[in-house]
C-alpha cells in the first residue's frame, strides 16, 4: 500500500512541478526560520558547550534592595560581598563561582588601543564552566589567592592581539596593569562565558569590591545534581531575608533569586519577584509564536492543497468505489503532504545549517557557534511533521468525504 | 444476492428537484447476468450506483447477501464495496499516474494482504484479460480497448461476487466492444454476477435478463 501511495505522490508532485516548487519553497522558508530559531534557542538555554553543566547550576545575578515602606528600591547586579558572605555555604551546592562583567576594557599596544570585553573571575567559575583549552591553562585558586596578574584569552582575541593562539607568556596592558597570558580558550557565546579575556577577581586595583553589596557580579551555584536545584532556589530566597545593609540605612529588605537560564530571561522580561518568574509562560509564548508562524503558511498550503486534490476527485471516486474508506483516503492524502513536507524539511535542514555557518562566519553575533545537534534535527523533524499534518489534514478530510458518484464525475 | 425494495432517489439542486428513481423493486440472483437498458437520463446509472452502494437511496431498502445495508457506516460500506463489487466504468477511470499493474492492484490495497500476493493476483488478472505484457505500461500508453481490459482486470482482481459495468463498451469500437463483452460473459460463466448498463440491444440480448428503466421507473 505504501509503495502505491508513494508512486502516486511522486507522480502528482512531478505532474504539477510549479505547484510542487511553490509548496516546497513555502515549507523550506518557514522551516529554515524555525530551525534557525530553534537551534539558537537550544544553544542559549540547553546545557551545551562550555555551559553543558547548566542543568545543575543556577545563577544569581541581581539583588533587589528596598525597605518596608517601599520608598526606595534598587535592583542591581550582586556585589562580591553578597556572594562571599551569604552564598558560599549553601547545602547541596558543590561549587560557587563568581564572575564580574563582561566589562569594556582597553588593551594598550604599540600599534594602538584595542577594545575588548573583560571578566574578573574566581576559581569556582572555572570549575563550573568547561572551556576548551587551546593552549596553556585556565585560572586556578593559586592565581586568585596570590592576586596574580594572569590572563586567559579567547582564541580570536589571541589571534587579534598576537597573530596566533601561541600567545602564552605574552603581556597584555590594561590601562597600566600588565597581565601575562597563561591560557587560550576556544571562543564561546554563552550567557556566563561571553568575554574576550578573563583575569582573577583579586586583580582589581583595589580590594573595595569585597565590601560591596551591589556591583556587577553574578554568582554561579553548581549543585551536586539537578534534583538539588529546587532546594537551592528556595534556600537563596531565605538567605536574602537575612541580608542586611549596614552601610546603607535606606535599605533593610533584600530579595534575590537563583535562576536557571530560561528563568533568568523570564525574570529580566517580567521583573517578577516570585520564585517562579514565569518562564513557563515564556516557553508557552515561544511555542505559540512558532505555532502561529507555522500556521500562516500552513493555511496557505491548505488552500493550495485543496486545489491540488480537487483535480484528483476522479481518483478519489475510483478509490472509494474499490473499497477505500474515508479514513484511508484521508491518511493517503495526509501522507502525501507529509512526504512533501519531509522533502522540504530535508532541504530546510541543509539550508538552516548553511545559514548558521554564515551567521558564524560573517559574525553578526560574535562567537556564535551553533551545532545542528540531534536534538535540533529531532525538533526539525517534529516541526516538519506537524507542518505536514497541519497543512494536509483539513483538505484531506474534506476531500475524503466527497460523494463517490460526484467524485467520479470529476465534480468535486 | 441483491434486493432493492421500493427504492427512490431524488436529486435536489438550488431550484430544481429531479426524481431519478421511483419505487424500484429489483431482485438479482447469484450468477445472473442482468442488463439495464433505457434512454439517456432515465436513471440507469443511478440504479447501478445504488446497487453498488456508491449512492444511497432517499427511500426504500437495499439488501446485499440478505443483509440490509442502509444503516452501514462508511467503513462497513467501504468493506462491502471492496469485497462484493467490482466496477467497470464507461470512461475506464484508470489512474494515469500509476502503472497498469498498480492500477489493477488498487482494490487489494484495502485488504489485509501481502505485497507479493497482491502482485501475484494482479498479474494473473492482467494475463486473464490478455495484457500480461503491458503491466509496466501507463494507461495513456494503451488503446481504449486495452484500457477497458485493464479496468476489467482491476474490477475482477479481488474476485468480487458482482461486477457492475456502466456502459463498458460505450467508448469502444465494435471489435473492442465485442472483446470486452466476451470477457464479461466468460466471467459470468465462471460464476460472477454481472450487472451491466447498456444502450446496445445486441449486447443486451447476450444477458440472462434485461431490465428496462424509463423515467426512473422499471417497465415491463
Amino acid at each position: 500500500m505504501l509503495m502505491n501511495y508513494l508512486r502516486t505522490a511522486w507522480a502528482v508532485f512531478q505532474r504539477r512541478k510549479l505547484f510542487t516548487a511553490i509548496n516546497l519553497l513555502c515549507i523550506v522558508l518557514t522551516l529554515v526560520v524555525l530551525l534557525v530559531v530553534t537551534a539558537l534557542l537550544q544553544e542559549a538555554f540547553y546545557p551545551t558547550g562550555v555551559e553543558h553543566r547548566s542543568d545543575r547550576f543556577l545563577q544569581v545575578n541581581m539583588i533587589e534592595a528596598t525597605n518596608e515602606k517601599g520608598s526606595v528600591m534598587r535592583r542591581s547586579p550582586l556585589g562580591y560581598k553578597v556572594i562571599d558572605k551569604y552564598l558560599k555555604d549553601i547545602p547541596g551546592v558543590e561549587v560557587v563561582g563568581a564572575s564580574a562583567g563582561p566589562d569594556e576594557a582597553h588593551v594598550y599596544r604599540s600599534g594602538g588601543v584595542t577594545d575588548i570585553r573583560l571578566r574578573h573571575t574566581d576559581a569556582g567559575y572555572w570549575r563550573i564552566m568547561d572551556f576548551k583549552v587551546m593552549a596553556g591553562r585556565v585560572l586556578d585558586a593559586d592565581d586568585i589567592d596570590k592576586g596574580r596578574l594572569a590572563a586567559v584569552l579567547t582564541r580570536s582575541t589571541a589571534i587579534k592581539l598576537f597573530g596566533s593562539i601561541g600567545a602564552l607568556g605574552e603581556k597584555v596592558d590594561l590601562g597600566g596593569q600588565v597581565f601575562e597570558v597563561v591560557g587560550v580558550v576556544d571562543d564561546a557565546l554563552h550567557v556566563n562565558a561571553f568575554s574576550d579575556m578573563w583575569v582573577p577577581i583579586t586583580a582589581y586595583p583595589s580590594s573595595e569590591f569585597r565590601q560591596q553589596m551591589s556591583g556587577n557580579f553574578t554568582a554561579l551555584l553548581m549543585a551536586r545534581s539537578p534534583q538539588d536545584l529546587p532546594a537551592v532556589r528556595q534556600r537563596v530566597i531565605e538567605i536574602a531575608k537575612t541580608i542586611s545593609f549596614p552601610d546603607e540605612p535606606d535599605f533593610n529588605i533584600a530579595r534575590m533569586w537563583a535562576d536557571s537560564k530560561i528563568d533568568l530571561l523570564a525574570r529580566s522580561l517580567t521583573s517578577s519577584q516570585e520564585l517562579d518568574p514565569g518562564s513557563g509562560k515564556i516557553v508557552a509564548g515561544i511555542a505559540a509564536f512558532m505555532l502561529v508562524f507555522m500556521l500562516l503558511p500552513a493555511l496557505n498550503l491548505v488552500n493550495l492543497n485543496i486545489g491540488r486534490i480537487m483535480e484528483r476527485s476522479t481518483e478519489i471516486g475510483v478509490r472509494k468505489a474499490f473499497g477505500a474508506s474515508n479514513g484511508q483516503l484521508a491518511a493517503q492524502l495526509v501522507l502525501e503532504n507529509v512526504l512533501l513536507c519531509l522533502a522540504g524539511g530535508a532541504i530546510a535542514l541543509l539550508a538552516a545549517r548553511c545559514i548558521l555557518w554564515w551567521l558564524e562566519a560573517a559574525g553578526p553575533i560574535r562567537y556564535l557557534k551553533v551545532e545542528m545537534s540531534p536534538a535540533v534535527f529531532g525538533w526539525g523533524l517534529l516541526i516538519t511533521l506537524v507542518f505536514g499534518v497541519l497543512s494536509g489534514v483539513i483538505p484531506a478530510w474534506k476531500m475524503s468525504r466527497l460523494d463517490p458518484v460526484h467524485a467520479l464525475k470529476g465534480a468535486a | 444476492m441483491i434486493k432493492l425494495e421500493n427504492v427512490s432517489k431524488t436529486y435536489q439542486t438550488d431550484k430544481v428537484q429531479t426524481l431519478a428513481l421511483k419505487g424500484i423493486d429489483l431482485h438479482i440472483k447469484k450468477s445472473e447476468f442482468v442488463c439495464i437498458m433505457g434512454p439517456s437520463g432515465c436513471g440507469k446509472s443511478t440504479l447501478l450506483n445504488m446497487i453498488g452502494l456508491l449512492d444511497r437511496p432517499g427511500n426504500g431498502a437495499i439488501e446485499i447477501g440478505g443483509k440490509p445495508v442502509q444503516s452501514y457506516r462508511d467503513k462497513h460500506v467501504a468493506e462491502l464495496r471492496n469485497n462484493t463489487f467490482g466496477f467497470i466504468f464507461q470512461s475506464f477511470h484508470l489512474i494515469n499516474d500509476l502503472r497498469v499493474i498498480d492500477n489493477v492492484e488498487l482494490p487489494l490495497l484495502y485488504r489485509k494482504m501481502s505485497g507479493t500476493e497482491r502482485r501475484r493476483r494482479a498479474r494473473a488478472a492482467l494475463e486473464k484479460v490478455g495484457l500480461g505484457a503491458r503491466m509496466e505500461h501507463y494507461p495513456n500508453q494503451l488503446s481504449g480497448g486495452q484500457q477497458q481490459r485493464v479496468a476489467i482486470a482491476r474490477a475482477m482482481v479481488g474476485e468480487p461476487d458482482v461486477l457492475l459495468a456502466d456502459e463498458p463498451t460505450g467508448n469502444l469500437d465494435s471489435k473492442m466492444g465485442a472483446e470486452v463483452m466476451d470477457i464479461l460473459l466468460q466471467l459470468n460463466a465462471e460464476g460472477t454476477t454481472v450487472v451491466m448498463v447498456s444502450h446496445d440491444e445486441n449486447e443486451a440480448r447476450r444477458a440472462h435478463r434485461i431490465v428496462r428503466v424509463f423515467d426512473g421507473q422499471l417497465v415491463a
